[in-house]
Formats: structure tokens, sequence, C-alpha cells
């Protein structure tokens, strides 16, 4: 069977601007003083990394902050180009939204209107966002708070939010970045029962966590970054232990 | 002075100055449509043109509601009917919306990498509404003048609609042209421009 996503050879690099001229003016002024131009240096977020995620897989994804794992989920998405190499998909599977705190909501527009922007971004006509709807009000357990602008949530209810509507739009590939950290015990232990239902229907999911025992427990396989390098990629309590490893040298 | 021989001088304002906000309005929205959106950009894929694009018509949509009320309302304190020229506002409006849109592309990319530009923009603007012929008349100044202002590509299109509504004759044929010359030039450059540079904006922003 063909994998699902195949990554490539995959490195992305960024240009860390040191001094940065993010300005006409500081750039003008660059021109005639040393002190104020800009020097740059390139900084290789991910180099190298060869991975296939196969149908139904549950993929952990685990390393030390800054070691690449969102970019490595935001390369799948196609919101960042690699610099080198591929990221393809050989079913045409349709990759939504990633999941991280703050999905893209709007600060000054209330949950409701959040849910209906969010969901007709990713392309639902207006009377299929009106079928979701009570769903990710249920799902998010946010029945009061609807009518609330977003930037007065608490960080829990905005992630509970946003994987409410994420889990509702249905994607065949769920792309989780570290949205469990501010939810409550009772909000992670219904994602994760949501994830498993999704695992259960033959989808998959890529999974970002600093959680060890949710890695072991919930995924099939495990994949450890360390320096924007694939260090380790093969059974979830092998990954974890490299990683303690890694952390303790 | 200039008044002296602006007949129904307000009427003349208002054919300028509607337009006029439509430009201001939908350039100052598109140079910071991509950085406001950055929240949106750096989490969802998305065709990343709508913004811009969203802001032109969104202003749009306001200048033809301005018209809609005040023209009818002008023409009955003014009376000056609307005559057949009006219909070349059909021709003139789009050539403005797609010369507008290839602006608001340029500016909007070019604000994700310099933010200042939104500062220059809005002096940039300020100096472009006095070489704009809105509250005055092109033909009242002498011909050394005239030269400046119609260096600015504004000028044509606000004439335009000044021939069309305030002097009620269709715009010369050689001006359709130049209109025309100027949005393919405005749209091309501006979209080149942005979408050689959009696989950058989600990092950037
Ligand atoms: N747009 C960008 N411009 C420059 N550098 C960036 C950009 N995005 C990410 N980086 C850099 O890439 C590196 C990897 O970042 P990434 O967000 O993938 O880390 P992470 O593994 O998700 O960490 P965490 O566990 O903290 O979430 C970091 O050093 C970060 O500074
Ligand atoms: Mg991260």
């Amino acid at each position: 069977m063909f994998p699902l996503i195949e990554i490539d050879n995959v490195s992305k690099a960024f240009t860390i601007r040191h001094n940065r001229t993010n300005s006409l003016k500081s750039s003008f002024i660059g021109i005639f003083h040393k002190r104020f131009r800009e020097t740059k240096e390139t900084l290789w977020a991910l180099k190298n990394v060869t991975l296939s995620v196969a149908p139904g897989e549950t993929l952990g994804l685990i390393g030390r902050n800054g070691s690449g794992k969102s970019i490595l989920l935001r390369l799948i998405v196609g919101i960042y180009r690699p610099t080198q190499g591929q990221v393809r998909f050989p079913n045409g599977a349709r990759v939504g939204a990633m999941i991280e705190l703050g999905v893209g909501f709007h600060p000054e527009l209330t949950g409701r209107e959040n849910v209906f922007l969010g969901a007709s971004i990713h392309g639902l006509s207006r009377g299929e966002v009106e079928e979701i709807y009570p769903g990710v009000v249920e799902f998010s357990e946010l029945d009061s708070f609807m009518d609330v602008p977003i930037k007065n949530y608490s960080s829990g209810m905005h992630a509970r939010l946003g994987f409410a509507l994420a889990i509702n739009l249905n994607p065949q590939v769920l792309l989780v970045d570290e949205i469990f950290a501010v939810g409550d015990e009772a909000f992670q232990r219904k994602c994760i029962e949501k994830m498993e239902e999704f695992r259960g229907e033959g989808k998959t999911i890529i999974f970002v966590s600093h959680a060890a025992e949710t890695i072991k427990n919930f995924c099939e396989r495990a994949c450890l970054l360390d320096h924007g390098s694939l260090v380790f990629l093969g059974a979830p309590s092998k990954a974890i232990e490299e990683y303690h490893r890694l952390l303790a040298s | 002075m200039l008044r002296v021989d602006t007949p129904n001088f307000p009427y003349f304002l208002l054919v300028g100055i509607l337009p006029w906000n439509f430009f201001a309005q939908s350039l100052m929205m598109s140079t910071s449509s991509i950085v406001d959106n950055g929240g949106l950009i750096r989490k969802v894929w998305l065709p990343i043109e709508v913004f811009p694009i969203a802001t032109v018509f969104f202003n749009l949509a306001q200048y033809l509601l301005a018209m809609a009320v005040l023209f009818p309302m002008a023409s009955f304190f003014f009376r000056v009917p609307l005559s057949r020229s009006a219909l070349a506002f059909f021709v003139v409006l789009p050539l403005h919306v797609i010369f507008t849109l290839g602006l608001g592309f340029f500016f909007a990319a070019a604000t994700v990498f310099y933010r200042d530009v939104k500062h220059f923009t809005e002096i940039f603007l300020m100096l472009l509404f006095w070489l704009t012929p809105i509250i005055y008349d092109v033909r009242v100044l002498p011909e050394s003048l005239r030269a400046t202002v119609y260096a600015n590509p504004l000028s044509f299109f606000i004439t335009s609609y000044q021939d069309i509504f305030y002097r009620q004759i269709v715009p010369d044929p050689f001006h359709l042209l130049v209109l025309f010359s100027l949005s393919g030039l405005s749209l091309a450059v501006g979209y080149i421009v942005f979408s050689s540079c959009k696989v950058r904006f989600a990092e950037e922003v």
C-alpha cells in the first residue's frame, strides 16, 4: 500500500536576521551606519528528514523545545515550503488544519463566530457549518461561552474549542501539536478517547507531545527529533528511552 | 480662486472624492491585510491572495453603496441629471478596481518584509491626494502644472469619473487606453511581486 504522507529528505532553513531591519527606515540607515546593518545567518531547523506515514497510523513526534516538531507539521499542512526535499501525498490525502494552541482564532470574535469563520476557511458551506456546530459546542462543553469573545477565554477553553472544531471538520489526517498542556484532565481524557475513535475509523494521526505516557500508550510509532535531525524512529517506548538519554547527556 | 471656474463645486467634489476614498481605503487596508491576519496564515493553509482581494471588494461595496445613496440625492439637489455618458462608468470602474488591486497586492507583500511601509503609505496617500484633481479641476490649472498632475496615474481615473458624471462626456479613447494600460501594468507587477514572495509570508508574519 502507498504511504499516506511521504517526507522525502526534507530540510528547512530559516534566515535568522541579527539586528533585524524589518523597516524601510532602518534598511536605509543601514546603508550609512554599520551598526544598524543586518547580518544574516542560516538556521537549519530541519535536516534531511525522511519519514513516511502509512494510512491509519498513529505517529508520535517527540523532541526538545525547538527541535523542529511544529515545523514538520507545518510542512505537512503546506504552510511552510521545504527548502530541500519534498513532501508528497501519494493518495492525494486531504490534510486539514493542525491543531495547536489558538488555531488561528480571531480574538475579537465570539466563540460562535470563530467556529463559523474557521470552518468556512476550511471550505465548509454555511449549511455544513450549521450541521457540525452543535457537535463542536457539545464536545468543547463551552455552551455558555459561545457568545464571549475569544480574547476572554482561558487558555484551556481556547484549546477545547480548537480541538472540538478540528475534529468536527473530520479531516483524513489529524495533526495535533501539544494541546493537552493546558487542558484539564477530564478534557485530556476526552481528547484521547476521541482520537481513539478516529483511529478506529482508520484515520491517520500525527501527534506532538511532551507527555511520555500518552505517547507510549497511544502511538504505534514515535519519531524523535533533535536539532532538526531525525535521530530515532520506531517503537514509542524505545523512542522515549532515547529521548531521556538525550536529555540526560 | 479655483472655485470660481468650477460651477456646482460640491457636486464636482463628490464625484472625485468617492472614488478617491475607495482607492485610499483599499490601499491602507490591503497594506496591513497580510500582517494583520498573520495568526491565520501561520496556522491554516489558504490561498493568501484572498486577503488583498477581499479588502478591495469590501471597499468596492462601500463605494458602490455610497454612490447609490449620494448620486440620486446630488442630482436632485444640483439638478444634474445622469446622462448616457454614465454608461462609461462600467468601463472605468473595473479598470479602477484592477488598478487598486494591483497596488494592494504590492503593498501587502511589501509590508510583510518592511513593517513601516504602512506609515509610508499613509504619507504617500496624503501627498497623492493633492496631486490628484479632486478638489480642483485639472482644466483650470496652468499648462505647466497639468503635466505634474498627470504624472500621477490616479489622476487619469479621477478625471474619467469627472468626465462621466460631472462634465457628462464619455472619456476620450486615448484616456481609456491609458486607464487600460495602467490597470494592466499595476495588476501584473503587483501580482508577480506578491506571488513570488507569498511562500515566505507564513514564516515572516
Ligand atoms: N518563521 C521562523 N523563522 C525563523 N525561525 C523559525 C521560524 N519558525 C521556527 N523557527 C525556528 O525553528 C526551530 C524549531 O521550531 P519548532 O517550533 O518546530 O520547535 P518545536 O520542536 O515545536 O518546539 P516546542 O517543543 O517548543 O514546541 C526553532 O529554533 C525556531 O526558532
Ligand atoms: Mg512546537
